[in-house]
């Protein structure tokens, strides 16, 4: 694993969530809200119930052009304005899916309006376009660590010079595509997700979502440090059972905080043999922090989860109050994990860690700059 | 005589994942099936599973749920002989 990278600063931030904004999302989820409701897996061609968060006034069928394409202008609108994809201010895009539910929809309906926005260079070939961005635009995508591997590589650009600031942005909406292709894996199912608890089966639950941040050199209040990408290139769907990808992965943030006690948001998705993984390495390498998964109220928003949840910590650390871990019943699988809210100022940041397909891990430390 | 449901699930086993060196007789009813010898790995339990419910008329709730039908041969047919359609299993 590569040397973390110097601490690079947040000078904007934002996300968009069922909920609404972020600080409207951090509200809710701190009166423990859920947005997950039970949604035929397959939209209107039925399937079992499955526990999805859907933005308002959506359904899950594909349409064209894509539904939520309004949500991601509304989030675009509030980044700050400047010349994004001009030379010294690169974009990043970064996601799992893209419109890939339209790929979908494509193959089954023959209407070639799907297809306009389903491949990754297109969907966001579009978006360039529609925000007037120049050319300097950058996708990435590595599943559900997308997110953060795009703050990493925007890191890595504002540090090597090559942009005065950049701007990531990563977006992840659910299609029938999607939504069948993890209930096929059975991990997602009718029980709604409950993360970090004991019991019989575990289930994740999904969720729209998508969020931006502004990195900075030396503008902000917030500095993101340790940030650290791990791949245990071990298997399509499995982590190492020892867990050591997960432990890995922490080494960065743990050297970042230096001590300091911290709190720990997690991946947090609701299956079970992750979530003790995670509980394990986050408690070894982080003793006195407070671990808490919000995915039981955003359900998992996949490719953007790093950024929407960075979102709502940066809102936590703002209001001094972090939400607690929220979903379901059953005893937690360890006793740090934190089941109410929380007042941050004790601790010295929070470190945000995100997992993914293929035993790829993903963390940083995240506190004031 | 091997029991009929057991040696067709031995059968599937082979063709859905398409054993090339494995021959139905050589699976052993009591060995794990996903981690053991036949090297069968999660997305290898996927394709069974998916061929399962089709065959037998039988849903696979979870993760865990799967883990425990898939425990070995022996433990996939008791789990099929209590949830499967019975019109669908041999006799």
């Amino acid at each position: 694993m590569a040397d973390p990278p110097p601490p690079v600063r947040v000078a904007a931030w934002g996300c968009i969530t069922p909920f609404g904004d972020a600080r409207s999302t951090h509200a809710a989820l701190l009166g423990g809200e859920s947005a997950l409701e039970a949604v035929p897996v397959l939209g209107r061609e039925g399937g079992d119930p499955v526990p999805l968060a859907l933005l308002g006034g959506r359904t899950l069928d594909e349409t064209a052009p894509p539904a939520w394409l309004s949500s991601v202008k509304r989030l675009a609108a509030t980044v700050p304005a400047g010349d994004w994809g001009a030379p010294g201010r690169p974009v990043f895009v970064t996601g799992s899916n893209f419109g890939v539910g339209g790929l979908y929809a494509l193959r089954r309906t023959g209407n070639a309006a799907f297809a306009e926005w389903g491949a990754p260079p297109t969907c966001t070939e579009r978006l360039r376009l529609e925000f007037g961005w120049g050319p300097d635009v950058s996708i990435l995508s590595h599943a559900c660590v997308s997110a953060h591997l795009g703050l990493l590589q925007a890191t890595r650009a504002v540090h090597a010079g090559i942009a005065d600031e950049a701007l990531v942005l990563s977006f992840d909406f659910l299609s029938p595509f999607v939504s069948g292709g993890f209930h096929a894996l059975k991990i997602l199912n009718s029980e709604f997700p409950a993360p970090y608890r004991e019991r019989a089966a575990g289930s994740i639950g999904l969720g729209d979502g998508a969020g931006f941040a502004v990195l900075s050199r030396g503008r902000g209040d917030w500095s993101l440090s340790g940030q650290a990408l791990y791949n245990e290139m071990h298997h399509f769907t499995s982590n190492r059972a020892d867990g050591s990808g997960f432990a890995a992965c922490l080494e960065g943030a743990s050297a970042a905080a230096g001590g300091r006690r911290v709190w720990f948001k997690g991946h947090g998705t609701g299956t079970l043999e992750a979530g003790r993984m995670e509980v394990a390495a986050a408690s070894a390498a982080f003793p006195a922090a407070p671990i808490v998964g919000w995915k039981g109220g955003l359900g998992h928003t996949l490719g953007s989860c790093g950024l929407v949840e960075l979102a709502v910590a940066i809102e936590s650390l703002r209001h001094g109050r972090a939400p607690g871990t929220i979903g379901g019943a059953g005893p937690p699988m360890a006793p740090a994990v934190a089941l109410e809210s929380f007042e941050t100022a004790p601790y010295g940041g929070v470190v945000c860690a995100s997992n993914a397909f293929g035993g790829a891990h993903a963390a940083f430390l995240l506190s004031d700059a | 005589m091997p029991d009929p449901l057991t040696a067709r699930l031995k059968q599937l086993i082979v063709e859905t994942l398409r054993l090339e060196d494995v021959a139905p007789a050589d699976i052993p009813d009591s060995e794990p099936l996903v981690g053991g010898g036949l090297s069968l790995d999660s997305i290898d339990a996927l394709e069974l599973v998916v061929r399962l419910e089709k065959e037998f008329g039988i849903k696979i709730a979870s993760s865990e749920e799967a883990r425990h039908a898939l425990g070995s041969v022996a433990a996939l047919t008791t789990y099929i002989r209590e949830r499967g359609d019975p019109s669908r299993l041999p006799s």
